[in-house]
């Protein structure tokens, strides 16, 4: 086991309860839920895996896979939606080779979806880390990766 | 149980008394109250969700789920009121809005099943009558119950893909509808956490982690889950086509010397499935991989041996039963004793072990008779067979506070063992596993020991000598990288009241085995330890019970309270013989050079030494019988179906070749015969009410008596890991079985490497 992860779970008692807790914890070292940990602490807690993972993808705020440097979020919210969100997010994943949810293998960009991002009058609009673009087109959008390593 | 006081009741203004202690539902079934429902089972934990169950209680706000409350005294209960019964047809509405209704709605419904007179108005993969599920859907029946004849709402197809990856069984969640069954099965039942909930609204799906398939995520295809699904998600690959099984007949697993009961599902006078029996106390329903799944395809094998055949110079030549028996009588007539060799399996039954010694020693006047479980533990034999016959109960498993496994993994097999390890660990035993690599039971145990099997025995022994001086007086004498994790479970153990010893195959078939078989015996005879031995020989006990061993006479090994001394004749496999004569055993590399080979058998070997005849046997679903558990029970076997073609019983065929050769006194016309006769010559032997018990056997002395044994393939994939049936890899003939015998050994390849 590596060891961030042994220090984190000593932290817990080895009670079930403990599971979100310790999610928790994992989450925020990491940055996300790997499947080294969650077997980790499934022998820990002496919960299955498959429970674990059942248990937190309940929960919004887990998530399973590395984030990259930089995140891009599509918004599909119904305006962004009907002005081309979908055809943008298509791109995405066909350019960067991923599906929604996932990382590029160099890490550099993890994508996501969001409903509404609350800027509908600018639709379509797209999320790289904190910066809003607004009016995307496919275009625009692949420029504007380049700038980020 | 104890008389508990009945509560008062009224159900549908009917005045009932029901037991206390249980479920309105419950309540209700045992009084004949009908209250539609689909997501409670028994044996499993309720769980409330598909809300179908709702009742009116007196003095209960809105509308209880029945299954989830508890009756009281005076309670006055309602359960088919105009309200109910519309409410439950609203939500069932809402269940399947999400279900492809086709199969329910259609107004061809009725004739279509008999007439198939319409074209089929929905796809394979959207249900109608192609569903697996059709006239078996406890959904169907639901439906038809709650008297839903339409639905009102637009059905919505999830489209997921059908999972058909895994082994044995393939999944269509399109169907699902959330009643979470199969979750609670697998994880409260089992024990076992491959299914649990995925996501959640719309997205909730059922399965592993990660898009894991079931083999990666360590599901022991016990099939409970296809078991207990109200509907089509779930299917047996083999059996899925077939529609309602005709009948079915409950008999004994004989693939292990657990002896799970099986009800064989039987469609025109063939096995189609195995389902457990939740009430069998051997087991209690928790079967393995191979009961539930690899029974079919064994059985109905394309490759089955139908007609005595005889080998001649232009292949096999078909004969009678008549020129078969003639045949094997000629060349067995005249053979000295020492020329001959028999050898059976310990896959047969009580009944058919027995009339093959009669057979070797009456007729051939020999004792040369050999089977798997002789060559494969050779020397080691004595010790061995010492702590199988002084083996426990299954149940002691349950009482038991310290548990510690040696060589074990029940994923694939031994799971009601495995399983009641678990349910014990859960509840707060101490569990310790000791092993070369992963056990299934490492998730819930205190310590998991990993270790190379050459120093298995040393543990033990650290282990019965701090316990044999009390713990902690005296200073321990271990390795250093063990003394904190001995002292402490070695603390834990002598606490204990109640210890078991689990030896797995793992530790059988090891190079090291003597060693920890004597430190065993050790913690058994000092330190009062139970000791389990899951080996795979199915009837070992019966075999040493029906003397079917050399130099053990019927009965001898049965009286408890004496000991015995089990001197083997020496039995020379370097010797060329004239007769060997294979008895329901497979397995060649037993084989020693000879001039004639008869082969008795369900399945051909798997080999280039063609047997110069052949004669096919009947299997354990087609003739009628006994074998004896681990445990020492004398368990049933039901004949289901007709033996395949002109295949027939091991004794029968015995029978015959003596009374041509006229020789000895087995003239059986039936298996009740055969039973007389043992009856007579093993005391006590079919009292149903006790387990049979064994004189102690002596393991001080132990004579070579083997020479020229196979090789043993130590460490490997050897006999106990990839499991047979008469000799026959179940792998060879049972397509998941062949993926999963795979799986086990590439991922311990993978953790050989790893290490
Ligand atoms: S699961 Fe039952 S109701 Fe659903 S399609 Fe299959 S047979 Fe019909
Ligand atoms: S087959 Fe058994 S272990 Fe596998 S998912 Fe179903 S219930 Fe669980
Ligand atoms: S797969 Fe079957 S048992 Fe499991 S939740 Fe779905 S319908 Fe229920
Ligand atoms: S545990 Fe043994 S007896 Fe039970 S189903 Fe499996 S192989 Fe058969
Ligand atoms: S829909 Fe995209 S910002 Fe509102
Ligand atoms: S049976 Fe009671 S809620 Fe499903």
């Amino acid at each position: 086991m590596p060891e961030p992860i042994r220090t984190i779970l000593e932290k817990h008692s080895r009670e079930p309860d403990e599971l979100i807790p310790i999610l928790q914890d994992v989450q925020k070292e990491y940055g996300y839920i790997s499947a080294e940990s969650v077997k980790g602490i499934s022998k820990y807690l002496r919960i299955s895996e498959n429970t674990i993972y059942g248990v937190s993808s309940f929960y919004a705020q887990f998530r399973f896979t590395e984030p990259g440097r930089h995140s891009v979020k599509v918004c599909l919210g119904t305006a962004c939606h009907v002005r081309g969100g979908a055809t943008l997010l298509e791109m995405l994943e066909r350019g960067l080779g991923v599906h929604c949810g996932e990382t590029t293998e160099d890490k550099r960009f993890g994508l996501e979806r969001v409903a509404c991002l609350g800027c509908c009058a600018l639709s379509p609009v797209v999320q790289i880390d904190k910066e809003i673009f607004s009016r995307m087109t496919v275009n625009r959008l692949t420029e504007q990766l380049k700038e980020y390593e | 149980m104890t008389r508990e006081k009945k509560l008062k009741v009224t159900i549908d203004s009917r005045e009932l008394e029901v037991r206390p202690n249980t479920t309105i539902l419950q309540a209700a079934r045992e009084s004949d109250v009908y209250i539609p429902s689909l997501c409670t089972l028994e044996h499993l934990p309720s769980y409330g969700a598909c809300r179908l169950c709702i009742v009116e209680v007196d003095g209960l706000r809105g509308y209880p789920t029945s299954c989830t409350t508890p009756v009281e005294e005076g309670m006055v209960i309602r359960t088919d009121t105009s309200e109910l019964r519309s409410l439950r047809q609203e939500i069932l509405k809402l269940l399947l809005s999400e279900h492809p209704a086709s199969c329910l709605f259609c107004e061809e419904h009725d004739e279509c099943k008999e007439f198939q007179g319409t074209i089929r108005k929905v796809g394979v993969t959207t249900g109608c009558r192609y569903c697996p599920n059709d006239a078996r859907c406890e959904l169907q029946e639901i439906t038809e119950k709650v008297g839903l004849t339409e639905t009102s709402y637009p059905v919505y197809y999830r489209g997921f893909p059908v999972e058909k990856y895994d082994p044995f069984y393939d999944r269509d969640y399109n169907l699902c509808i959330l009643c979470g069954r199969c979750v609670r099965v697998c994880n409260s039942v089992r024990l076992n956490g491959t299914l649990s909930f995925k996501q959640r609204g719309k997205l909730t799906t059922i399965g592993p982690a990660f898009d894991r398939t079931h083999l990666e995520a360590g599901c022991e295809f016990c099939g409970a889950c296809v078991s207990v699904c109200p509907t089509g998600v779930l299917s047996t690959k083999v059996s899925k086509w077939y529609g309602k099984p005709d009948s079915q007949v409950a008999t004994t697993c004989v693939y292990c010397p657990v002896g799970c009961r099986l009800e064989l599902q039987l469609k025109n006078n063939e096995v189609i499935d195995a389902l457990p029996d939740y009430d069998s106390p051997v087991d209690q329903g928790l079967l393995c991989v191979k009961g539930r799944f690899a029974i079919p395809e064994y059985i109905l094998s394309p490759e089955r041996l139908g007609t005595p055949s005889r080998l001649t110079p232009v292949g096999y030549e078909v004969i009678s039963w008549d020129q078969a028996i003639d045949e094997a009588a000629g060349r067995l007539r005249g053979t000295k004793p020492e020329e001959s060799l028999v050898v059976v399996s310990p896959q047969l039954s009580n009944e058919d072990l027995f009339v093959a010694q009669q057979f070797t020693r009456q007729v051939l006047g020999s004792d040369s008779m050999i089977s798997s479980v002789m060559v494969d533990l050779g020397n080691d034999l004595v010790p061995f067979l010492e702590l199988a016959a002084g083996g426990s109960t299954f149940d002691t498993i349950e009482g038991a506070r310290g548990i510690l496994t040696v060589g074990f993994d029940s994923t694939y097999g031994y799971s009601p063992v495995g399983t009641r390890i678990k349910k014990a660990a859960q509840e707060g035993a101490l569990l310790v596993t000791l092993g070369a690599c992963d056990s299934n039971l490492d998730m819930l145990s205190e310590t998991a020991f990993q270790m190379d099997h050459s120093r298995w025995a040393e543990f033990l022994g650290v282990l019965a000598d701090y316990q044999a001086r009390g713990g902690g007086k005296g200073k321990l004498k271990a390795r250093k990288e063990w003394t904190d994790d001995i002292e402490r479970i070695s603390r834990a153990f002598s606490d204990s009241s109640t210890n078991i010893l689990v030896v797995g195959p793992e530790a059988i078939f090891s190079r090291a085995r003597r060693e920890v078989f004597e430190k065993a015996r050790v913690l058994r005879d000092k330190l009062g330890w139970k000791i389990i031995i899951a080996h795979p020989y199915t009837n070992l006990l019966g075999m040493l019970a029906m003397g079917a061993f050399p130099g053990v006479k019927p009965g001898e090994c049965l009286r408890e309270g004496t000991s015995v001394t089990l001197s083997f004749p020496l039995i020379d496999l370097t010797k060329r013989k004239k007769v060997v004569y294979f008895i329901g055993e497979g397995r060649f590399d037993m084989l020693p050079d000879c001039d004639y080979l008869i082969y008795q058998n369900g399945l051909p070997p798997a080999t280039s030494r063609q047997p110069d005849l052949i004669l096919p046997a009947s299997l354990f679903t087609e003739s009628s019988g006994t074998t004896t558990n681990g445990e020492g029970r004398v368990l049933k076997i039901e004949k289901a179906t007709e033996p395949f073609m002109d295949a027939k019983s091991d004794w029968w065929i015995l029978s015959r070749i003596a009374e041509k050769m006229n020789k000895g006194k087995l003239k059986y016309k039936d298996v009740a015969g055969v039973q007389t006769v043992i009856k007579r010559q093993v005391k006590g032997f079919y009292d149903s009410r006790r387990r049979i018990g064994f004189a102690r056997i002596n393991a001080e002395e132990t004579t070579k008596w083997l020479k020229g044994a196979p090789n043993q393939e130590w460490e490997g994939s050897g006999a106990g890991k990839n499991p047979s049936y008469r000799g026959i890899p179940l792998a060879r003939v049972v397509a998941g079985m062949k993926v999963v015998d795979e799986w086990v050994n590439t991922s311990l390849l993978s953790e050989k490497e790893a290490r």
